[in-house]
Formats: C-alpha cells, structure tokens, sequence
C-alpha cells in the first residue's frame, strides 16, 4: 500500500506528463469501447430478437420492406395450416433500407394484435387505450422517443406518415425500443401501400419442431400465387437481415484492436520514459534498501494507475457518448440500437487496468536490472 | 573500542576494453564502533569505490567485508539490499533528495520498507528533521530548499531508521563553507552524542579535519593514517 502511494504521488506530482498519457490512453479507450459497444449492440440484437417459435412470411426474392408486397388475405389462408396458432399481418415503413444511423420504422399492426404479438411491451407514458382509440395514434420505442424528443400527445411526421404519440413503450426486446406501432390500416393509407397489402406475417407455430415443416407447408400454398413467399423461421430471418449489418461491425474489431495497441504501446512509452528519467532516483531508493520488486512494483503500479485513470475517462465517456447520442443503426427494416452496456463498461475498465500492467513489465524490468553503482553514476 | 568495520583484504576489479582495472587492492582496514573516518585521496584512488563496498552497494572481487562480524561480501544482491534497509544511512554528495517529494516525504522513504504505523513513522521523522534542526521545513520540496538544507534532509533520511552505520560521499563537496561547516558539526555530533560509525570521503583537507581518523588512499591502497582526535 505505501508503495503504492508513492506510485500515486509519481503520478499527481508529475500534473502535464501524466496528463497527456491519461488523455491518450482515454482516447484509445474510447474507441475501443465505443467499438464494444457496437459489437455487443449487434449481439444482443441477433441473439434475443427472434423467438423460438415463430416465422417470418416475406416476399420471395424481395429483402427490403419497401418491396416486399403480399395480400393481407393471405392471412386466414395461413392460419388454416397445421401447427399454425396465430397469423399477425405487418406493415413496415422505413426511411433508408440501407445502411443509415437514424433509420425510422414504422410498423403497422392491427391494434387489437399488439400485445399478443409482443406480450412483453409496456407503456412508459401515455395509455395503451389512447393508442387503440386513434386511428392515428403511434406507441414509440423508447430509444426512438429519446432520439427524437418525443413524449405522449406529441404528433410527428416521418416517412410522409403523420402521427400522434399515444405512448412510449419498452420492451425486452431491443428491436421494440427503435420503433414506432401503430394501426395497420392506417400505416397502408398513409404509405400509399394501399389497403389489403402487407409487408410480411408474424406466423406462431405450436412447436420450434415444426418451424420448417410448417414453413415449407406455407411457401407450397402460394407457389403458383402472383406473390409467392419465402418463410423462414425469425431467427434465420434476423441472420439474413442482420448480416450485412455484421460484416459492417465485424470490420470495426480491428479498429478495436488498433485501439488496444495503441494504448498498449502510449503507456509502455510513457512507464518507459518515466523509468529512464529516473535512473538515478530509482537507484537512490535502492541505496535506502527498496528491493527490486518493491521498485517494480512502483512502476508497475504506474502503468495501471496510468491504464484506469485513463480507462475511466475514455469508457465511461463512450458509456455517455451513446447514452445521450442514442444512435440507432439500421438496414433492411432491421434496428440495432447503440447503447452502452455495463459490461462493456466493467471490460473496458478491465482492458485499460491490464494494458497498464502489461505495458509496464517490460519498463518495470528495465528500471530494476541496471547494475545499482552503474546507476548512481547516471 | 570494538571494530563496528574489519575489512581484509578487499580487491575489486573489472574489465573495460580488455583491460583490467583494480580501483581497490588487497586493501585492509578496521573501523571502531563510533567512530568518524574520512577517507582522502585523488580521483581514482579508490575512495568512493571503497564506500560502496562498505555500504553494501557494490561486492569485492575478492577479500571480507564484515559489518559487525557479519560477511556482507557473502550476501546476494536482494540480501544486502535488506541489509541495507536496516543498518546503513547514504549521504550523497548532490543530497539525491526525490525532488517531487517534500522533505518530510524524503526523510519517511526509508521507514516506508519496515513495519511502523503512520504514527510512529511521523514521531521518528519529526525526531530526525529535529536533529538536523529543520522541523519547520517539513512540508518544503527540495526546490524550496537551499543547498546546506537540504543536505540536512538528506542526513535526517540517513539517521531516521535509526543505522549504526553512516556512509558519505564527499557531503559537503557541492556546499559554501559555511553551510560545509554546519554539515560537519552536524556530523561530528552524531558521532559524538548518537554513536554513529561514519565513513565519510573527501577532497577537502577541512572537512576530514572534522573526523576522528584520516586516511589516505591513492591507487587503491591505504598509503597514510592520522588521527586527528583522540577517543
């Protein structure tokens, strides 16, 4: 402990140089954990989005919801097949089927469905009545609210579409949080879809034993149709959707690991040039009898101090950065929405501390090896 | 008076660009417990080499160091770091205080190897800073001191854990005469009134004049003794 004070008081009493190397390595740090971020975004989006149990009926060969075209009346057709338990008719209207930062999705959904197609939405502010009373009314995911400024009995227009915010909701379900519900009809009006078209059908199967073959069951109904489909069970669905959004962030792990060899190589610079400035003093404390792991660990502990103190600002202003940012990434109609996470935050800190350590073994050796009376004559 | 220092025939030599240089040789010497030695001789002779072996930082080629009949020339380097610790105050020709750190800071370093509480660490500084009669400096960085104090500092770190044995390197060599006085005065009294053992080197013919013995090195041998006190 006391060595470590002393570690501390290399550090405050040295205000710019330790300073720089903290901001530095804050700035690594902040790349690596915004980079986390996105990558964990991803993962919880991927992994908890689709259920077990249900499959997605889109047009075949369409992969955007901009043109992907089916009859409503397709739905009582594909609640007569076996295994099948519920059929729920959606509508989306997205702003940029592409790649963007601030995708806007609409989902239309007849209102009595809601909250069998997702049970475990709540309303935050505003009422769930109000939202089934309105032709117009919209229940908005609350990290598009926060995007937007948005707060019950506000209206707002996106995608042409102009609505009144019955409520904002939450959800265990990430891809809840970035949209808006609202009624179905309304959404075909308004989106010039037209009444009786849809975009895709939420189908639930009795059992994830019968996915495929119920999937196949539905794709035979309507080969010789005019809009053939193609069903594949939720999970594959948000795979296909989410891929190119997968490869985008995959890339970003080398920016990751860029940012870790950064710091690693600023704070191995930085214990470095601390340790030859210090030749001398460091033979002093070994002429007062301090061991030569008593000194390593001094600088050792330097490079941590060095990592955390840096760390700290660079994770916890990423953790902030997409806290009030609120960046929601998009494609296809797919949402994933960029928010901090505490054990991205935990890991980060953990990173700096060990790079710290890490990067001050090599400097901690240095400063102990040099032969004692060779140093005091530095 | 029982020798706190027996040397017997120490050399120390190394090799620079094949050759071998021998700054001590076969040298022998006794110390008395309490006792003030300085050590003279030109560049080279051989003084500053024979502290280091004394104070444990450098070992002989060949020969005994015994510090208090204990072999310190048989001790691995984390041993006699320990050693150190315990039994051998350093002072440095340039006080080598840690400049970030203030002088009481300076003078805890040694205590902060052993076992005191923050209590009793305070007491045997605020005891050493008193010896060396610069209490009132304690919360000063060594850029705040002049030159003479802060070799006070550097003395109140050597005598704060309390070593039988005192080891300077010319410590009054970077100091006006005034300041070089109070130093040896203070010196002397440790001696004197606290019993230290102190081996001190010089250039300086006053400075040893301080010291109960003189001796005289060149080419590293002893090549002249004087007493210049009586015990």
């Amino acid at each position: 402990m006391k060595i470590f004070i002393l570690a501390l008081k290399n550090l405050t009493r040295h205000r710019m140089r330790s300073l720089f190397t903290i901001l530095g390595v804050a700035a690594g740090m902040f790349l690596y954990t915004s980079v986390q971020t996105m990558q964990h975004s991803l993962s919880v989006a991927t992994e908890t989005n689709a259920a077990d149990t249900t499959l997605v009926v889109y047009r075949e060969n369409r992969f955007c919801p901009m043109t992907s075209r089916l009859p409503e009346h397709y739905a009582p057709m594909i609640s007569k097949i076996d295994g099948v338990r519920e059929v729920i008719p959606i509508q989306i209207a997205v702003n940029n089927c592409g790649a963007s930062l601030d995708v806007i999705t609409f989902r239309g959904v007849p209102p009595e469905t809601l909250q069998q197609y997702s049970p475990d939405l709540k309303v935050l502010s505003g009422s769930f009545k109000d939202f089934t009373s309105r032709s117009d009314a919209a229940l908005v995911g609350e990290h598009f609210a926060k995007r937007r400024g948005l707060s019950a009995g506000d209206k707002f227009e996106a995608v042409g579409v102009n609505v009144h915010v019955a409520g904002i909701i939450t959800s265990d379900s990430p891809q809840d949080m970035n949209v808006a519900y609202v009624h179905l009809p309304f959404l075909q009006q308004a989106s010039k879809i037209g009444l009786g078209v849809v975009t895709q059908f939420n189908v639930k199967v009795e059992s994830s034993d019968m996915l495929d073959s119920v999937a196949a069951a539905i794709d035979e109904t309507f080969r010789s149709d005019q809009q053939p489909t193609n069903t594949r069970p939720e999970k594959a669905f948000f795979a296909e959707t989410a891929k190119q959004m997968i490869e985008l962030i995959s890339f970003t792990r080398w920016l990751g690991l860029g940012a870790v060899a950064a710091v690693l190589g600023l704070v191995a610079n930085a214990v470095l040039l601390i340790v030859r400035g210090r030749v001398k003093e460091t033979a002093i404390l070994q002429t007062l009898g301090f061991s030569r792991g008593a000194i390593g660990f001094m600088v050792v502990c330097e490079g941590a101090l060095l990592g955390l103190i840096g760390g700290l600002f660079g994770v916890l202003g990423s953790a902030l950065f997409f806290h009030f940012k609120s960046f929601t990434l998009g494609n296809e109609g797919l949402t994933l929405a960029l928010t901090p996470s505490s054990m991205v935050v935990v890991t980060g800190l953990l990173v700096a501390v060990s790079l710290g350590l890490l990067a001050s073994i090599y400097p901690a050796y240095k400063a102990t090896s040099r032969p004692l009376v060779q140093s005091l004559n530095a | 008076m029982k020798n706190l220092i027996e040397i017997k025939d120490a050399t120390k030599s190394f090799h620079k660009n094949k050759e071998t240089i021998t700054p001590l040789d076969k040298l022998s010497l006794d110390v008395g417990r309490g006792e003030f030695l300085s050590l003279m001789g030109p560049s080279g002779s051989g003084k500053t080499t024979l502290l280091n072996l004394i104070a444990g930082i450098d070992s002989p080629t060949s020969g005994e160091i015994l510090i208090n009949g204990n072999d310190i020339a048989k001790l691995s380097r984390s041993q006699l770091t320990r050693w150190r610790a315990q039994h051998v105050g350093y002072i440095f020709q340039l006080y080598h205080l840690v400049p970030i750190l203030s002088a009481y800071e300076n003078v805890e370093l040694p205590l902060l190897l052993g076992k005191w509480t923050k209590a009793e660490r305070k007491a045997k500084v605020m005891a050493a800073l008193d010896l060396v009669k610069l209490s009132d400096r304690a919360q000063h960085r060594p850029s705040e001191l002049s030159g003479g104090q802060e070799q006070r500092v550097a003395i109140a770190r050597a005598i704060v854990h309390d070593p039988e044995l005192l080891v300077a390197d010319e410590p009054t060599g970077d100091l006006d005469r005034e300041s070089a006085d109070s130093i040896l005065r203070l010196l002397g009294d440790l001696a004197e009134k606290h019993g230290k053992t102190i081996v001190m080197v010089t250039h300086d013919p006053k400075a040893s004049a301080a010291a109960h013995r003189a001796l005289q090195l060149e080419k590293g041998k002893l090549v002249g003794e004087g007493h210049l006190l009586s015990h």
